[in-house]
């Protein structure tokens, strides 16, 4: 097929909805009669309650229930799904587990009046002894199989003798790097809008994956799964942390169907903050050593991430390394230790983003070490097959990437030694590091349906977390089935559409675009075989092959068409439609897969205020096929903004002594904004790749954050001399 | 979060706002732009039984020279403050400070006098009127006075307004010759409180001598801080860096901060006197002096 739409800048169709308030996020959609339920969460990370006074939020003018372990349904089945589902607290037992766990809920006809009551409750808990330091518990650390790119990867690998190798090289760096507690912020907060009808239960969830939320809710309520239709229509931001169903969804379920009215309700942006994940803390260690040439002799990077004490997350930190460089010798290593924390989770490019802050970092110091061009370090060992398993990358333009990103940036002005450049009285630094991002593909299913009209309607039940999904997926139905863009719906966010993946790991383009892809080309074969066999259409006769789709018609190569408006209407007028299915076959036992990237950055930092500001930022990146230039370019610079986020201001800061987030806010919890961004320069270099899916995508999303700190602390470096091995630089670490 | 439940009032008259003051002495607080006041009542750090809304009085919001002196009306929003010509050509210093003051949507809100009247140390236009020796009109039931500014911060959230009064306009003297200031700060991030700020004004005269200088500090105490043994070492020297650089050493061991998620108390005070230094320079560059 011609491709006229895909790869298109074309504007997100949900752009205009969202500006002008028309979109209606799930805690905004109308539901009659819905009442409002407010959390009241655990001051303590720890311990029992004794004692919940309820009373006097109960005398309350509007309160109809206050819900808490005393008086909640039980639920039937235990809501816990494998895979990465967590485990949650439904006010089913007395125990506190974390700080700002959910413990009751207040519910009243309107939502002040539960804010009011839900202030109201009164706990009375024992305490026990916490911790939430992962110091305290290093010595009970222990390794656990990692869920990651929707496989169960082991904790640590090793090829080579690394001891040796470290020996071998000219010169070597064997440095400790942190990164802190972080927590996603979406704009819009977690929220649940349960509403039941005998035993079938709407959920609108601001949720990345509805059919787990689906699943879940089934199991814990003891319910078949098809008595349950979760809907996310639009999503305020995601990140990772709506990819599972956290307790607050159980909680508004279970007080919607105690009260038998539908239950609103939301997060504040306090309640953010611990119950539903976040990037655990990482402390790494990373040896590297090469020869003098750069050639890389050894590689080790290990890491520890805490978990909480009930489920399981892996900060995956040390993956990457296992893939990135040609060495002889790798080694790689996780450890998790268990605190009195919410279990943390998928945070943009988990493992990934604090990994490579460490092992690109590591890299910088080396070539520093070996008076070489980091750049050309990475060029020295560069991997031209996959150092895990000698596979073969199905495709790989890192040298290319870093080559344009070379030359855009003006890496060759690079301050050769730190303090050696100034503007306008501050230190000049240029800072680089590779970007990598395993390119995911998960089973997808897709529907695709020809109306009466010759327009198409086209629906998967994947998620659009502001990504471009609405956009894109249409685009992809247009090319296969010969259409105008604007002739094609594509509808999403519903658990009643066909199953789709979970929207995250970078793979929802992948999966759900080959999906679509499939379900189109099938829906267009079989408008073809009907009007072969229709002695009324002017293609009678001809064989498949001779024909093609094009500006909604089917047109043989010897001119002869016939629309689709037309064919339909002789088949009878109804809408004909096919469903298309892909999964990962077995081209991943043949390649490596996995999109790369350069990162490119200069900062201005104040000689004696201590002060970073990423003035300019170039990002080249080769990730397959592009679909839509503007949606992919908005991901790449979403990605890059979040770097200097993570570079310079996120941390969730635990006050050690109460167990709990003390940044519980956006004005405590910093994310870069508008003002505190220079010029960044997002880029890509299109690849095909016949192996990676059929859609031939391998994933924007997260691949633009991977190595953007380390950029940055390299250009830290570039510019003062200071090696900040612990995020987030803040100034006085510079000072 | 939502505040526990208040009365509203919106008098129609400056008498009629003075009047409910004095009617709820203990439980009133006035309402400007709202951007300070309402984040308070929102996460009930503070409650008030009546707000009293001073949107609807005319004539509260203006910039004009008059008699030697620049008058802002006391609900004039911070964006107009920003955006006024004369402002920009006569009182950069004035633009330094707006501009600052957390984001620009809040800006188009939040008012000078409010600014002034909340008490916060973290506020930035007092340092920056301390350093102008600007004064405060506040209408009371007994009629309108003239406070000082400098007799106007008693302490944290604290001033020598009277429940009853209000805080009605700003006066600042008027740019004389060899006149020159600036409001420098320093944030985690942009729209933040300062970590660190310092506003710096000098009079040069034609011999080349300081002849007067103003040195206001923000969020380095539990009010804002005016650096009066600093502010006395540089009358009579030539403003040069050796003097300037001094100057900015005295102002920072005037400082008293805490420590916070901002940073420790050293490393605060080491900021002020960065600050301060640099505020000097380029008040003295701003007054023709380099």
């Amino acid at each position: 097929m011609t491709t006229r739409n895909v790869g298109q800048p074309f504007v997100r169709r949900d752009g205009r909805a969202k500006v002008t308030g028309e979109a209606r996020y799930s805690y905004e959609v109308a539901v009659p009669d819905a009442v409002y339920g407010v959390l009241v969460t655990s001051g303590i990370a720890k311990g029992r309650i004794v004692e919940i006074d309820t009373s006097a939020a109960e005398r309350e003018a509007g309160v109809l229930a206050v819900i808490s372990h005393k008086n909640a349904l039980r639920l039937p089945g235990e809501p816990h799904l494998e895979g990465p589902d967590r485990v949650v607290q439904a006010l089913q037992d007395d125990r506190i587990r974390y700080s700002n766990q959910p413990i009751a809920v207040a519910v009243a006809d309107t939502f002040e009046r539960a804010v009011h009551a839900a202030m109201l409750v009164r706990v009375n808990a024992e305490v026990a002894a916490h911790t939430v330091r992962v110091e305290d518990e290093l010595h009970n650390a222990f390794p656990h199989k990692i869920m990651a790119g929707g496989k169960l990867q082991e904790p640590d690998e090793s090829h080579g003798d690394v001891a040796a190798g470290l020996v071998a090289g000219a010169a070597r760096v064997e440095e400790a790097y942190e990164t802190p507690f972080e927590t996603h912020n979406p704009l819009e907060p977690h929220a649940t809008v349960a509403s039941w009808s005998g035993d079938r239960l709407t959920v609108y969830d601001a949720s990345q994956w509805v059919f787990a939320v689906k699943k879940k809710l089934a199991k814990g309520f003891g319910i078949p799964p098809e008595n349950v239709r979760v809907v996310t229509k639009f999503v305020g931001g995601a990140f990772g942390c709506k990819g599972s169903a956290w307790s607050h969804v159980v909680i508004a379920a279970l007080a919607a169907k105690q009260v038998a009215r539908p239950v609103k309700l939301a997060l504040s942006r306090h309640q953010m903050f611990g119950p539903v994940g976040g990037r655990p803390r990482t402390r790494q260690k990373v040896a590297v050593a090469a020869q003098r040439d750069g050639k890389l002799t050894a590689i080790r990077h290990e890491t520890v991430s805490p978990t909480s004490r009930f489920d399981v997350f892996v900060e995956a930190s040390a993956l990457q390394a296992r893939h990135l460089y040609a060495s002889p010798n790798i080694e790689s290593r996780h450890r998790i230790v268990r605190l009195d924390i919410g279990t943390p989770t998928f945070m943009r490019a988990p493992g990934e983003s604090s990994g490579s802050f460490a092992l690109e970092s590591a890299m910088d110091e080396l070539a520093h070490r070996l008076e070489m061009d980091p750049l050309a370090l990475r060029l020295a060992s560069y991997a031209e097959k996959d150092p895990a398993d000698g596979k073969p990358f199905s495709s790989k333009s890192l040298r290319a990437c870093y080559q344009e990103g070379a030359r855009r940036f003006g890496w060759e002005k690079r301050p050769r030694t730190p303090r050696s450049q100034t503007r306008s009285g501050q230190f000049v630094g240029m800072g680089m590091a590779t970007a990598m991002y395993p390119a995911n593909f998960a089973p997808a299913q897709a529907l695709a349906r020809m109306l009466p009209d010759g327009s198409a309607q086209v629906e998967s039940g994947t998620i659009d977390l502001g990504t471009g999904a609405y956009t894109v997926f249409a685009q992809i139905a247009a090319d296969e089935l010969g259409l105008p863009f604007e002739k094609v719906r594509f509808d999403l966010g519903d658990s009643d559409m066909p199953e789709a993946p979970i929207a995250a790991g970078s793979m929802t383009a992948a999966s759900v675009g080959s999906a679509v892809l499939v379900a189109s080309r099938a829906l267009r074969d079989r408008l073809i075989r009907t009007a072969i066999v229709d002695s009324a259409s002017p293609l009678h006769g001809l064989a498949p092959i001779e024909i093609r789709a094009e500006d909604g018609r089917l047109v043989a190569t010897s001119g002869k068409s016939d629309s689709y408006v037309e064919l339909i209407r002789r088949a009878g007028g109804k809408p004909i439609e096919e469903r298309g299915k892909t999964a990962p076959g077995d081209e991943r036992e043949k390649f490596s897969m996995h999109g790369f990237g350069a990162h490119f950055a200069e900062v201005l930092v104040d000689p004696d205020l201590g002060t970073v500001h990423v003035s300019r930022m170039v990002g080249v990146f080769a990730t397959g096929r592009i679909l839509n230039a503007r949606t992919a370019r908005s991901q790449f610079l979403g990605g890059m903004v979040w770097g200097i986020g993570m570079a310079l201001h996120e941390h969730s800061v635990f006050d050690e002594k109460l167990g709990r987030i003390m940044t519980r806010d956006l004005s405590d919890y910093h994310v870069a904004v508008n003002a505190d961004v220079g010029s960044i320069e997002p880029l890509f270099l299109e690849e095909e790749d016949a192996h990676v899916d059929p859609a031939g995508v391998k994933g924007a999303g997260e691949l633009g954050l991977c190595g953007a700190a380390a950029a940055i602390a390299n250009a830290v470096f570039n510019a003062t001399g200071k090696r900040i091995r612990e995020l987030p630089i803040t100034p006085d670490k510079l000072l | 979060m939502i505040p526990s439940s208040f009365d509203y009032h919106a008098p129609a008259t400056l008498a009629e706002a003075v009047a409910l003051l004095g009617k709820y002495p203990e439980d009133a607080k006035v309402l400007s732009g709202g951007q300070s006041l309402l984040p308070l009542l929102k996460l009930r750090l503070g409650q008030a039984g009546h707000l009293i809304d001073i949107g609807k009085i005319p004539g509260l919001e203006y910039i004009k020279e008059e008699g030697g002196m620049l008058r802002i009306g006391g609900r004039t929003r911070e964006s107009a403050l920003e955006r006024s010509e004369i402002v920009q050509k006569r009182y950069p210093i004035l633009v330094d400070t707006a501009k600052v003051i957390a984001d620009p949507i809040v800006r188009n809100l939040a008012t000078v006098g409010g600014n002034l009247a909340h008490g916060d140390p973290g506020n930035d236009h007092p340092a920056t009127m301390l350093a102008l020796g600007a004064q405060v009109v506040a209408m009371g039931k007994s009629g309108e006075r003239v406070i000082p500014i400098d007799k106007f911060f008693l302490g944290l959230f604290r001033t020598a307004l009277q429940p009853d009064e209000i805080l009605t306009e700003i006066r600042i003297p008027a740019p004389v010759e060899g006149s020159g200031g600036a409001y420098v700060k320093l944030e985690r991030k942009v729209g933040d409180y300062a970590t660190a700020a310092s506003a710096a004004y000098v009079v040069i005269g034609t011999q080349g001598f300081v002849e007067r200088a103003g040195i206001g500090l923000t969020n380095l105490g539990p009010t804002p801080i005016k650096a009066t043994a600093a502010e006395k070492y540089l009358i009579g020297k030539k403003p040069e860096t050796a003097a300037l650089a001094e100057a900015a050493r005295i102002a920072a061991q005037a400082t008293e901060p805490s420590a916070d998620r901002r940073g420790a108390v050293e490393y605060k005070r080491e900021m002020a006197r960065v600050l301060t230094g640099r505020a000097l320079k380029k008040a003295v560059e701003r007054a023709g002096g380099k």
